[in-house]
C-alpha cells in the first residue's frame, strides 16, 4: 500500500512516559475503543435500567430502550472516544495541555495510518473513499439478492421480510454510505489541494466526520441480525409502517441515518469554511475550479436540509421506541407530515447526490477536451440556481399522497424549471467537448457516458415531474428506472470517473488503462440493459417494492435481472483494477493528465502539507490553449525529502 | 462550422431521432385505456415524449459526431481552440428548454384540472384500505361491501379512500389514475370509465409484508347489468339474517384472500398461514378446532403460529356474530374438505 509522502521533518509527539502497557491500555487507539465501546454501551444499559426502575416502568427490562441507548448511541459515542476522536477537546475542555503542534495524527507512513483518527484531509480522502467502496459492495451484492428473488414470479429464495429488508438496506447504504460520503471523499482530497491550502479549515472535526460513518454503515448493516429482522419499510422509512408496525431493525436505520448525516452536516461545514475562508491569494471566487463551486453548493444543500431528516427520523423512532405520537393518527398525529419533512431534505439530497459529481464531470470533460470549460460563470450560476429552486420542489414525490391537491401545480413549475439550470449544464459540457482535442481515458469514457445517461434520466424527470404522467407512474418500476438513471448512471458514473482522475493523485500510481475501459464498457451497457427495461414494465402497471409480480412480467423480469449480474460483475473489474494497481501500477507522475487545477502542480502523492508555500493565483484554472495563460505561480518545487511542515 | 460537418451532425441526429422514435412507437408502452382520464394522461405522456426525443436527438448528435470528429491522435499533445463561450448560444439554450418545459407545464395543468372535474350524477364508492386487502362499499346500495370493485361505465365515479392501518395506494394502471389511502385521512380519485371489462387493482404504496399481493379486481359494466346487480345487493343488504348469512360471501367480502391460501375459495395469499391446513395448526396448538378459528379471527395475536410474526393480521373483532359464525362454520368445512 502506497502512502502519501512522509514528512520526515515533521515534530514528534512528546514522549509520553508511561509503561508500554499502560501506553496500549490508555493511548488513543483500537485497544482502547474496544474496552471503551464497552465501558459506554454499559453506562447507556444502566441508565436505561435506573431510570425504568426509578420510575417503576414495568418491565424494567425492555429491549426497544437498551438496543437504542446502549448499543446505538452510546457505545457508538465510547468506540469514538476510544479511538481518539475528541482527545484533544477534551484536554482543551479540562484545561489540559494540549499539542497544537503536534502532526502525529498527520499524514500516513504506512497502512496502519488509514485505521487512525488522521487529521490529513488526505488521508482521510482515501479513507472515505475505501470504506465507501466496501459500502458500494455490500449494497450491491444486496441488490443482487433482490434480482434473484424477483427473476421469476412468486416467492423462490427469501420470504416477504427478508426480501423488503434487502432493497430497503440497499437503497440506504447506497445513499448514504456510497453516493454522499464518496462524493465527500474526493472532495475531501481535491478541494483543499484546488483551493492552494494546507488542510482543511477543521482537520480534528474532519476526522471526526469520517469515523462517524462506519458506524452509520454498520448500524444499517446489522439490523438483518437484529430480533424480526431488518427494517423493511423502504429508504423513504414512511410513517406509520415504519414507526409501529416494524420489528426494532427500524430504529438501526433510524439512528445510521442520524450518525450519516450528523457525519454530512460537520464535513459542509467544514467546506464552507474552508472555501470561504481559505483560498490562496488571487483564488477569487470567480477563479475557483467548478469542482470547489460545486461542493459549496452542495455544502449549502447539506447544512440547510439535512436537519430535517434528523428530525423526521428522531420523531419516527420516538413514536417507535417512546410511544409518541408525531405521526400516530389516533392521537392526533399526522402522518404525512413525515413525508413534507422528509422530503424536505430528501430532494435537496438529490442534488447534495448530482452537484458534486457535476464538479467533477466539470474538471474531467475540460481536461480530456484540452477546452475551457464552456460557459464558466454560468455553470457556476447554474448550480446556485438549483440550490434555491432545489428547496421549492419536494412535494414533487407527493403528487398522489393525498396532501392538499392544490399543492401540485406550483410544485409541478419549480420541479419543470429546475430542468433549465440542468439543461444549462449538459450544453455547456458538450459546447466544452465540441472542437476539443478529446482523449479517451478511462474518466473521459465514464464523463461521456454520464451525459448520455444523465440526460435520458433527466428527461424521464421532465415526464414525471408533469402531475398527469407522475400520477399514472408514480411508485412503479418507472421511478425505479428514473432514479437508477439519475443515481446509477449519473451519480455513480461520475464517482467512477472521479476516482480513476484522482487515482495517479491520491496513490502515486497509474491504474491499468486497458481493464479501465474494460470496466466503463461492461457497465455501460450491463447498466442500460438492466434499467431501461424498467421504464416499460412500470407504465404497464409493475409496481416497485414488491416481492412478487404477476405472471406476465415474468420475461422482462428474467431479462432485467440477468443483466443486473452482469453489471454486478462489472464492478469487481473496477475492484480488481483499484487493488493491483494501487500495489503494483507504474508510478505517476505529478501530472499525467497535464491539467492546470492545483492538485496536479505538486508531487504524486502531494506532500503532507500539500505546497511548500502556498501559491498565488493568477488567473482562471481552464485557460486550455490560451497562449502563456497561468492558473498560478507556485514557489520552485523542492522533492518532498526536504520540504518542511509550515508553521 | 463547415458545411460537411453540419451536414453529418444533422444525419447522426436524425438517425438518432429516428431509433428514439421507432423505440417509442414500436413497443407498446402504455397499457390499454379504460378511462376518459387516461386519455388526457396519455396525451401528457406522448406531447412529453416527443420534446425529450427531440432533446435527446439533438445532445446525441453532438456526443456522437464529437466522438468521431475530435478524437485528438495519440501523440497530438495539443489544445482545442480557447473557446470561452456564446453569450447567444447560452441565452439560447436557457430560453428554449424554459419554453419547452412552460408548454408542458401548461399542458398538464389543463389536464390534471379537467381529470379532477366531477361530470354530473357522480356515483360514490366508498374505498377501504387495510394490510393487504382492499374492500368496497356503495352508499347507492345501503352501503353493501365487497371485496371486489364493480362500476358502471361512462359515469363520473368517486372514491372516497380511507386505510385502516398503514399508507396503501389505489391504482388501476388502465385508469391511470392513484391515490394514496391515509390512515386518518380521507383521500380522493376521480375515474371515468369507458370499457366493459376486468381489470386489477393494484396497491401501489410499500405497505408490509403483503404488498406486492395486495390486489383486487375492478369489473366496469354495462349501465343496465349494473343495475341490476345493484338491484339485487339492494334486496340482500334490506333481507339479511342470521340463516341467508354465507360463509363464502363473507370469506370473499374481507380481506382474508390477500394474505391466505384457501382452496375452496380460490384463494393463494402466503402471507399468514395456509388455511387449507387449519385443523392441523389447531392440533399444533392444542386447542379445539373450532374455538382456534374464531379466536384467531378476532384476536390474531392470542396465538402466533411458528414462523409467522405477530400484529401483522388485524384483529378481525368488529364483525357481526352471523357473519363470524358463518365464517367459521365455512373454514371448518372448507379445510376439512382441502
Amino acid at each position: 500500500m502506497t502512502t502519501t509522502s512522509a514528512d520526515h521533518h515533521v515534530h514528534a509527539a512528546p514522549p509520553v512516559h508511561h509503561g508500554p502497557w499502560r501506553r496500549h491500555l490508555l493511548g488513543a487507539g483500537w485497544i482502547r475503543a474496544a474496552w471503551m465501546t464497552a465501558l459506554l454501551g454499559g453506562i447507556g444499559l444502566g441508565i436505561v435500567l435506573v431510570l425504568r426502575w426509578w420510575g417503576n416502568w414495568q418491565p424494567i427490562w425492555d429491549g426497544q430502550p437498551i438496543v437504542l441507548v446502549s448499543l446505538l448511541v452510546a457505545a457508538p459515542v465510547g468506540f469514538l472516544a476510544g479511538l481518539g476522536a475528541f482527545d484533544y477537546w477534551v484536554y482543551y475542555a479540562l484545561g489540559k495541555p494540549t499539542r497544537p503542534e503536534d502532526h502525529s495524527g498527520h499524514g500516513a507512513r504506512s497502512w496502519k495510518d488509514y485505521f487512525r483518527v488522521n487529521t490529513d484531509h488526505k488521508v482521510i480522502g482515501i479513507q472515505y473513499l475505501t470504506t465507501t467502496v466496501v459500502f458500494f459492495f455490500v449494497g450491491g451484492f444486496l441488490a443482487m439478492l433482490v434480482r434473484a428473488e424477483l427473476a421469476r414470479p412468486g416467492m423462490q429464495y427469501v420470504d416477504t421480510q427478508t426480501f423488503n429488508g434487502l432493497f430497503s438496506v440497499h437503497a440506504s447504504l447506497m445513499i448514504f454510505l456510497f453516493v454522499i460520503p464518496a462524493f465527500a471523499g474526493l472532495a475531501n482530497f481535491a478541494v483543499p489541494l484546488m483551493l492552494g491550502a494546507a488542510d482543511m479549515a477543521f482537520p480534528r472535526l474532519n476526522a471526526l466526520s469520517f469515523w462517524l460513518l462506519p458506524i452509520a454503515g454498520i448500524m444499517m448493516v446489522a439490523s438483518f441480525f437484529a430480533p424480526g429482522g431488518a427494517f423493511a419499510c423502504g429508504w423513504t422509512g414512511y410513517v406509520p409502517l415504519c414507526s409501529t408496525h416494524q420489528p426494532i431493525g427500524a430504529v438501526f436505520f433510524n439512528q445510521g441515518v442520524q450518525w450519516a448525516g450528523a457525519s454530512s452536516i460537520m464535513t459542509a461545514l467544514n467546506f464552507l469554511v474552508t472555501i470561504i475562508t481559505m483560498r490562496a491569494p488571487g483564488m477569487t471566487f470567480w477563479r475557483m475550479p467548478l469542482l470547489v463551486w460545486a461542493n459549496f453548493t452542495t455544502s449549502l444543500l447539506v447544512v440547510i436540509a439535512t436537519p430535517f431528516i434528523a428530525g423526521s427520523q428522531f420523531f419516527s423512532m420516538f413514536d417507535h421506541v417512546m410511544h409518541t405520537s408525531f405521526f400516530d393518527y389516533q392521537n392526533g398525529g399526522y402522518p404525512l407530515g413525515y413525508q413534507h419533512i422528509f422530503w424536505f431534505y430528501s430532494h435537496p439530497a438529490v442534488y447534495i447526490m448530482m452537484l458534486p459529481g457535476f464538479g467533477i464531470m466539470s474538471e474531467v470533460i475540460s481536461v480530456f477536451s484540452r477546452k475551457p470549460i464552456f460557459g464558466y460563470r454560468l455553470m457556476a450560476l447554474s448550480l446556485m440556481a438549483i440550490v434555491v429552486l432545489g428547496f421549492s420542489v419536494w412535494a414533487h414525490h407527493m403528487f398522489v399522497s393525498g396532501m392538499a391537491s392544490w399543492l401540485r401545480v406550483p410544485m409541478m413549475i419549480t420541479t419543470l424549471l429546475i430542468a433549465v439550470p440542468t439543461g444549462i449544464k449538459i450544453f455547456s459540457w458538450l459546447a466544452t467537448i465540441w472542437n476539443g482535442k478529446l482523449h479517451f481515458n478511462t474518466p473521459f469514457l465514464f464523463a461521456l457516458g454520464f451525459l448520455s445517461m444523465f440526460v435520458i434520466g433527466g428527461l424521464s424527470g421532465v415526464m414525471l415531474g408533469a402531475v398527469p404522467i407522475d400520477i399514472h407512474v408514480s411508485d412503479t418500476y418507472f421511478i425505479v428506472a428514473h432514479i437508477h438513471y439519475v443515481l446509477f448512471g449519473g451519480s455513480v458514473f461520475t464517482i467512477f470517473a472521479g476516482m480513476y482522475y484522482w487515482f495517479p493523485k491520491m496513490t502515486g500510481r497509474m491504474y491499468d488503462e486497458r481493464l479501465g475501459k474494460l470496466h466503463f464498457w461492461l457497465t455501460f451497457v450491463a447498466f442500460n440493459l438492466t434499467f431501461f427495461p424498467m421504464h416499460l414494465i412500470g407504465i404497464q402497471g409493475m409496481p416497485r417494492r414488491v416481492a412478487d409480480y404477476l405472471p406476465k412480467f415474468a420475461d422482462l423480469n428474467m431479462f432485467i435481472s440477468l443483466a443486473s449480474f452482469g453489471l454486478g460483475a462489472s464492478s469487481l473489474v473496477f475492484l480488481y483494477n483499484m487493488i493491483t494497481s494501487w500495489r503494483r501500477g507504474p508510478i505517476a507522475p505529478s501530472n499525467p493528465w497535464r491539467a492546470l487545477t492545483l492538485e496536479w502542480q505538486v508531487s504524486s502523492p502531494p506532500p503532507v502539507f500539500n505546497f511548500t508555500e502556498i501559491p498565488q493565483v493568477v488567473g482562471s484554472p481552464y485557460e486550455y490553449g490560451v497562449p502563456g495563460a497561468q492558473h498560478a505561480i507556485l514557489a520552485p518545487s523542492r522533492t518532498h525529502e526536504t520540504a518542511e511542515a509550515p508553521v | 462550422m463547415r458545411r460537411g460537418s453540419l451536414v453529418s451532425l444533422l444525419g447522426i441526429g436524425l438517425v438518432a431521432g429516428g431509433i428514439a422514435a421507432a423505440v417509442a412507437l414500436l413497443i407498446p408502452w402504455l397499457p390499454p385505456v379504460a378511462s376518459k382520464e387516461r386519455v388526457r394522461i396519455d396525451d401528457v405522456f406522448w406531447f412529453t415524449v416527443v420534446i425529450c426525443i427531440v432533446i435527446f436527438a439533438i445532445v446525441a448528435a453532438v456526443l456522437i459526431y464529437s466522438v468521431f470528429a475530435f478524437r485528438a491522435a495519440p501523440d497530438d499533445d495539443s489544445d482545442g481552440p480557447p473557446t470561452h463561450g456564446n453569450t447567444t448560444l447560452e441565452i439560447v439554450w436557457t430560453l428554449i428548454p424554459t419554453l419547452l418545459v412552460t408548454a408542458i407545464g401548461i399542458f398538464s395543468a389543463v389536464v390534471l384540472a379537467k381529470n379532477d372535474a366531477l361530470g354530473k350524477n357522480v356515483f360514490k364508492v366508498n374505498v377501504t384500505a387495510q394490510q393487504f386487502a382492499w374492500s368496497f362499499s356503495y352508499p347507492e346500495a345501503g352501503n353493501v361491501t365487497t371485496g371486489v370493485l364493480r362500476l358502471p361505465v361512462n359515469r363520473s365515479v368517486l372514491l372516497d379512500l380511507k386505510s385502516l392501518d398503514v399508507i396503501h395506494s389505489f391504482w388501476v394502471p388502465e385508469f391511470g389514475q392513484k391515490e394514496d389511502t391515509v390512515p386518518g385521512l380521507h383521500t380522493s380519485l376521480h375515474i371515468t370509465p369507458t370499457k366493459i371489462g376486468s381489470y386489477d387493482i393494484i396497491c401501489t404504496e410499500l405497505c408490509g409484508l403483503g404488498h406486492a399481493t395486495m390486489r383486487s379486481t375492478a369489473i366496469v359494466m354495462s349501465d343496465a347489468a349494473f343495475d341490476k346487480w345493484l338491484a339485487s345487493q339492494k334486496k340482500a343488504a334490506g333481507g339479511t339474517s342470521a340463516a341467508s348469512v354465507s360463509g363464502a360471501a363473507v370469506f370473499k367480502n374481507n380481506p382474508c384472500a390477500g394474505c391466505h391460501t384457501l382452496t375452496a375459495a380460490g384463494a393463494t395469499g402466503k402471507v399468514g398461514p395456509d388455511l387449507d391446513k387449519l385443523p392441523q395448526w389447531a392440533q399444533q396448538a392444542h386447542q379445539p378446532l373450532e374455538s382456534f378459528i374464531r379466536t384467531s379471527i378476532v384476536n390474531p395475536n392470542a396465538y402466533v403460529q411458528p414462523g409467522f410474526h405477530p400484529n401483522i393480521m388485524p384483529p378481525f373483532s368488529s364483525l357481526p356474530k352471523p357473519q363470524l359464525d358463518a365464517l367459521v362454520q365455512y373454514l371448518i368445512q372448507s379445510s376439512k374438505k382441502g
